[in-house]
């Protein structure tokens, strides 16, 4: 810093840059979101463009300029593929229903009563949330196994409500906190069981939130690859565990495992553009 | 108890069991959630603890109780204590803080309007939604030895080539700059929204006493921010701990489990090696790892709250 600025500390108006050229500061700002742009697109962009390639072109994926859609059709000829798409929709559809209508009840509960269970549910969620899923889901093998629901829809989706219910329960009392109870205390006063007051005053304002969360929760659910890992076999393959045998087994064919991947993202790109909205609100801790 | 003031909910209880109208409600509302959580969650970990001291392989479970033979067995192995243990932690130190690096950046630069917001978000956000398997996918292609354009890339620059998949830290790189790729935008979210929230007045009169840029983030800024910060250094390091997927498909733990991690361990003991009781052993220690850290993170979350309070 010259003497000159330290004597008139009020015209630093920027430094550096500028000093660079005229505009420096504006340029480097382009350039700082250019970059970022091309840290986060360009995975998905060049997963995208090996999908396009016919399957002597992979290996040259930054040479040629031949164009194909013929991957898609031959990935959905694979009656497993096809297979594995369908039950990640419906676990993944199915498991939001679900984990949202056990949630939404216990969330409420943190959120407008104090006291001995409060604290006990409190207390118990967060120790839940810390403790890694694999030290559950290594004897929910055997568990399900026992119980009959190994590899069946019920084997899989039961575990993925539960994974689910100590970070939205925490979730869903930060949603109710910020509804007035008033409302719910006026209702009671009216003669609303307490039943009514939740239902229909308390519920129908957190709506918001909770289709917040029921996009995020079933885009994790979709993409979710250790329980399905785990619980499930050659009955209900989900599309996760499909791709990760396919880098195993077919390491070579990457034009039929990046169209797999593209369609496994199609939700996630279609949320990302349509849906922003609800992934910000309902990501809010 | 309940925070609004409610009708009196009638007489005390008369006997012990008996529970007044409000505890009913109380219980019930939580009943869902509890028996899942019990069912699915509490009885697998007593089962699993169970296991861990029996000799139980899955070829041939005998269920004979053989105490703490597997934690011994864990506790002195060299993979768990050189490779496993090391790499987990450095994986979560490096996750956590190139993230939260690149999110605080991130956030101040999102923190403005500018044309094309809208796009950048969505690009930024994209990869909060892609699957960890994806993602890994989309890494090992674009670093693959031969055919991936990060070996043209460097082959271009003059570089000669990494086989980055066969030695252990150029792949350990790889698993580390997936991670991030996934979880600098869930930092840039929550940060952004939490500079959003801010007060604006200790801006204003930072600016009549010219402070510098860097000035006016290290004593406005992260001081404020503090409480979203650890916040966001808790979740990620609980959830950082836990990484599966990404490892399991960039590398498999490989080469010779050199990258394995810690869910990677008990998962490779209990189905590759077939010795269930170990892996449940290993997901056990992890477990009470895990949550002594978490303890301490906990309270360090609350110590910077009553600070910045």
């Amino acid at each position: 810093m010259t003497a000159a600025a330290r004597e008139y500390p009020m015209g630093r108006r920027s430094g550096f840059l500028d000093a660079l050229a005229p505009g420096g500061r504006r340029v480097f700002f382009l350039l700082c979101i250019a970059a970022v742009l091309l840290l986060f697109a360009f995975p998905v962009f060049w997963l995208i463009l090996t999908s396009l390639r016919p399957a002597w072109g992979v290996y040259y994926v930054h040479r040629g300029l031949e164009f194909t859609v013929s991957n898609y059709y031959q990935v959905l000829q694979d009656e497993v593929v096809v297979h594995a798409f369908i039950n990640s929709f419906i676990i993944a559809t199915l498991a939001t229903f679900f984990s949202l209508t056990v949630t939404v009840t216990s969330g409420y509960m943190l959120s407008r009563f104090t006291g001995k269970i409060a604290n006990a549910w409190f207390g118990t969620i967060y120790i839940f949330r810390t403790i890694p899923y694999i030290t559950w889901v290594l004897p929910l093998y055997f568990v399900t196994q026992w119980w009959g629901i190994f590899d069946t829809y019920l084997g899989l989706l039961l575990p993925h409500i539960a994974v689910h219910i100590c970070f939205f329960s925490w979730l869903m009392k930060g949603f109710f906190d910020g509804i007035d109870p008033s409302m719910e205390s006026a209702a009671l006063i009216d003669g609303c069981t307490r039943w009514g007051a939740f239902l229909r005053v308390a519920l129908p304002s957190a709506i918001p939130g909770i289709a917040a969360l029921s996009v995020l929760c079933w885009l994790w659910t979709w993409n979710e690859f250790l329980f399905a890992l785990i619980l499930t076999s050659h009955n209900t393959p989900m599309i996760t565990v499909v791709m990760a045998q396919f880098v195993s087994e077919l390491g070579t064919e990457w034009n039929l495992m990046s169209a797999t991947a593209v369609m496994a993202m199609g939700p996630a790109l279609i949320v990302a553009i349509f849906g922003q909205k609800y992934v910000v609100r309902g990501l809010r801790v | 108890m309940m925070r609004s003031p409610g009708p009196p909910s009638g007489n005390p209880p008369k006997r012990w069991y008996v529970l007044n109208e409000k505890t009913r409600f109380m219980l019930l509302l939580l009943a869902p959630s509890a028996t899942l959580l019990v069912l699915f969650q509490i009885l697998p970990i007593i089962i699993g603890a169970n296991a861990s001291f029996r000799d139980w392989k899955l070829y041939d479970p005998q269920r004979t109780w053989v105490g703490l033979e597997h934690y011994a067995y864990i506790l002195t192995d060299p993979i768990f204590l050189t490779l496993v243990l090391p790499n987990t932690l450095l994986l979560m130190v490096l996750s956590v803080s190139i993230g939260l690096c690149l999110g605080l950046a991130l956030a101040h630069l999102m923190n403005r309007h500018f044309f094309g917001h809208t796009v950048v978000q969505t690009i930024i956000l994209l990869p909060l939604m892609v699957a960890p398997v994806i993602a890994s996918m989309m890494m090992r292609w674009i670093f693959n030895d031969q055919f991936g354009v990060a070996a043209a890339v460097m082959e271009g620059l003059g570089l000669g080539s990494i086989a980055w998949l066969s030695d252990r830290w150029p792949s350990f790189a790889i698993i580390v700059l997936t991670d991030v790729w996934l979880w600098t935008p869930w930092f840039t979210i929550i940060l952004l929204a939490g500079l959003r929230s801010l007060p604006k007045e200790p801006y204003e009169a930072a600016a009549i006493d010219a402070a510098g840029r860097w000035r006016v983030f290290t004593h406005i800024t992260l001081p404020m921010m503090r409480s979203v910060i650890a916040v966001c250094i808790v979740i990620r390091a609980i959830d950082c701990f836990r990484t599966f997927d990404q490892v399991w498909v960039i590398t498999g733990g490989g080469p010779a489990r050199q990258t394995e991690v810690f869910s990677i361990y008990a998962y490779t003991e209990a189905f590759v090696f077939m010795n269930f009781a170990r892996g449940t052993a290993a997901a056990i220690i992890g477990a009470i790892i895990i949550g002594a850290l978490g303890w301490g993170l906990y309270r360090m979350l609350n110590r910077f709250m009553e600070v910045s309070r």
